[in-house]
């Protein structure tokens, strides 16, 4: 057999689409600004990068202490701390420019005039290829998870960043909802070209001697192992709802897992915490992807996607 | 910065609950400088890295002493000769010595000794004076020697050397002292951020704890508040200036557990 082909198109109805050479990106917050790991992997070889999720001003984040290790998973409370839409433009971007990788950026506002005035800013930006709207960090007062907990919120949201960007867009659900789908729907009515599934679970952790809460900002999101099954079920179930690309994102840490998502209907992965443990995770699972298409003879990426959906 | 997987040479408990583990290590002991850590896979129990400071750099070899404190330095422990470590690094800072120097004071707090070696080992051989004042608990915990370097021990129940803390201590040799350099627990650090004309117009650098994520900058988790606002353990420290942190807001890493 060929070469099995992992490319994939996550955003077939924009004129630009979002073709990626396979379908593993960096997940945003876990990856910096796509340089911190340069060192130790070859990043040109990843589906794609996402960046911290940047906001209009730059953001100092939340007091210490931001982490927290529990079995099988992390809780952090960053609060965003990133340097702001103007400097990333002006330093990053140029040097995206010159990468291979598609690098998108993943943006989060205060209201939906700061996310259109951001989605904005970006547009035609050489270096970036695409925008991920973060509706969904549990980390921040105002802005973050309330626009991704109310479909028409949600939708809203969505239609002021398309208006404002000819960019491929991407949503990026919050899993602390009763329905999922419901709001998937709205924002893919809305026009959203696919949806990252999903950012972390809200929890926390409690300091016994203290008697009290661990993280500086009390709450926190829940990353890594322990959070995948519960967010491939959610994949599973948003995958049959909607016709858009998904992107399921949710403790994801080998290449089997990554299957696992993609025949629960995702068309690609984003690798976040993971990537903590082991900065070379994310070649070993395109390696391993490539690898199980290559035993069971599946030339396409495509022929894998959704396969474990029961009709 | 590189990540490998390093042939454990040798592990042993040289200190009741703290092990000093060698590792072949030539292409990250190559870049390494005193002050700098690792980060080294813990096996599978847990999840994160966990962040140990450079004890020692000897042709080719890294030493690291740490004290077994949870699930990951246990794992950590019970390696083998012949077994191999994945480790990061070298990430962070390091210590700074400045040119003019020629006397410098080495500050640790019970396992805080760990990175100050490495920094005592290079200024020996770069011909500065070194003196260390080391604190523990109790006599069995201190570290034997280091070569051309002058220890002054302290144990809080005085079964070795002064009776008390180090920085009961630090106020009366400071003053023959350039430099300072110190590692220790938050509480040493605030008593020293709090004394006035004792260490007054000395440069104090101190090397700062907290959990991390990624080691590497990435992932902003290990931030800590400074007077020129937040940064990051990982990147621009270890290693700060004692008078750039803001203290009160400070809050140790260790997650208590009864
Ligand atoms: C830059 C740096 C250098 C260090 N150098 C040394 C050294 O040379 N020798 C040594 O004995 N220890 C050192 N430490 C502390 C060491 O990292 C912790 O003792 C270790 O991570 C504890 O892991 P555990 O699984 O045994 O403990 P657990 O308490 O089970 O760990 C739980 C979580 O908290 C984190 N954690 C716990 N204590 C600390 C701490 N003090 N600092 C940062 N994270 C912590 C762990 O990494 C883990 O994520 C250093 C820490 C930092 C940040
Ligand atoms: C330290 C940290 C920072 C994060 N920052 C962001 C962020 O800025 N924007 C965002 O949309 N998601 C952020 N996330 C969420 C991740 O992108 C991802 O959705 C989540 O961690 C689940 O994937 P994982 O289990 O593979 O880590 C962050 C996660 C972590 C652990």
């Amino acid at each position: 057999m060929t070469n099995p082909d992992l490319s994939i198109q996550l955003a077939p109805n924009n004129h630009k689409g979002l073709l990626l050479t396979n379908p593993v990106m960096a997940a945003s917050g876990t990856f910096g600004y796509g340089t911190e790991y340069a060192d130790v992997i070859d990043i040109q070889k990843l589906g794609a990068i996402v960046s911290k999720g940047i906001t209009l001003q730059p953001r100092q984040g939340n007091p210490q202490p931001r982490l927290v290790e529990t079995p099988s998973g992390l809780l952090n409370s960053i609060g965003l701390e990133n340097i702001g839409a103007e400097a990333l433009i002006k330093e990053k971007a140029p040097l995206w420019n010159q990468w291979q990788v598609p690098v998108i950026v993943n943006i989060a506002g205060e209201s939906v005039e700061e996310y259109a005035e951001i989605a904005r800013m970006l547009n035609g930006v050489e270096g970036i290829s695409a925008i991920e709207v973060n509706i969904s960090c549990p980390n921040v007062a105002s802005g973050g998870a309330e626009f991704g907990i109310d479909p028409q919120m949600a939708a809203t949201v969505t239609s002021a960043v398309k208006q404002a960007t000819n960019l491929p867009t991407i949503v990026k659900l919050t899993p602390n909802v009763t329905d999922i789908v419901q709001i998937a729907q709205a924002v893919v009515e809305a026009g959203i070209d696919s949806l990252t599934i999903a950012n972390t679970f809200k929890g926390m952790a409690i300091d016994t001697v203290k008697r009290q809460p661990v993280l500086g900002n009390t709450v926190g999101g829940l990353s890594g192992p322990a959070i995948k099954p519960l967010v491939l079920h959610l994949v599973y179930r948003v995958a049959q709802a909607v016709e858009v690309p998904i992107i399921g994102c949710g403790g994801i840490a080998s290449a089997n897992d990554a299957l696992e998502f993609l025949m629960a209907g995702a068309s690609a992965v984003q690798v976040g915490t993971a990537t903590f443990v082991d900065p070379q995770v994310m070649i070993q699972i395109v390696d391993g992807i490539g690898r199980f298409m290559h035993q069971q003879e599946i030339a396409n990426l495509n022929q894998l996607i959704g396969t474990a959906i029961l009709r | 910065m590189k990540q490998i997987l390093a042939p454990i040479v040798s592990n042993s408990e040289i200190i009741p609950d703290v092990h000093l583990i060698r590792i072949e290590a030539p292409q990250v002991a190559a870049e390494a400088r005193p002050g700098q850590f690792i980060t080294a896979c813990c096996g599978d129990d847990v999840l994160l890295r966990r962040p140990l400071s450079i004890h020692r750099i000897e042709e080719g070899q890294l030493a690291l002493l740490f004290a077994v404190v949870g699930q990951g330095t246990a794992w950590l422990a019970n390696r083998k000769q012949g077994e191999s470590l994945d480790i990061l690094g070298p990430l962070g800072n390091g210590f700074k010595v400045q040119q003019n120097t020629h006397n410098i004071l080495l500050v640790a707090g019970g396992i805080g000794i760990a990175p100050l070696v490495c920094l005592a080992e290079k200024a020996v051989d770069d011909g500065i004076s070194v003196k260390l004042i080391l604190g523990t608990a109790t006599a069995t915990q201190h570290y034997s020697e280091v070569d051309g370097v002058e220890i002054i021990r302290v144990t809080e129940d005085g079964s070795l050397g002064e009776k008390g803390m180090v920085t009961d201590l630090l106020p009366s040799i400071a003053g023959w002292a350039d430099q300072l350099f110190a590692c220790g627990p938050i509480s040493m650090y605030r008593t020293m951020a709090a004394m006035g004309t004792e260490i007054e117009g000395k440069s104090v650098q101190i090397l700062l704890e907290q959990v991390m994520g990624c080691g590497v900058g990435a992932c902003r988790g290990c931030a800590i508040p400074t007077h020129q606002g937040m940064k990051m353990v990982c990147q621009n420290g270890p290693v700060f200036d004692l008078r750039e942190i803001m203290w009160e807001q400070i809050t140790a890493p260790k997650i208590g557990q009864f």
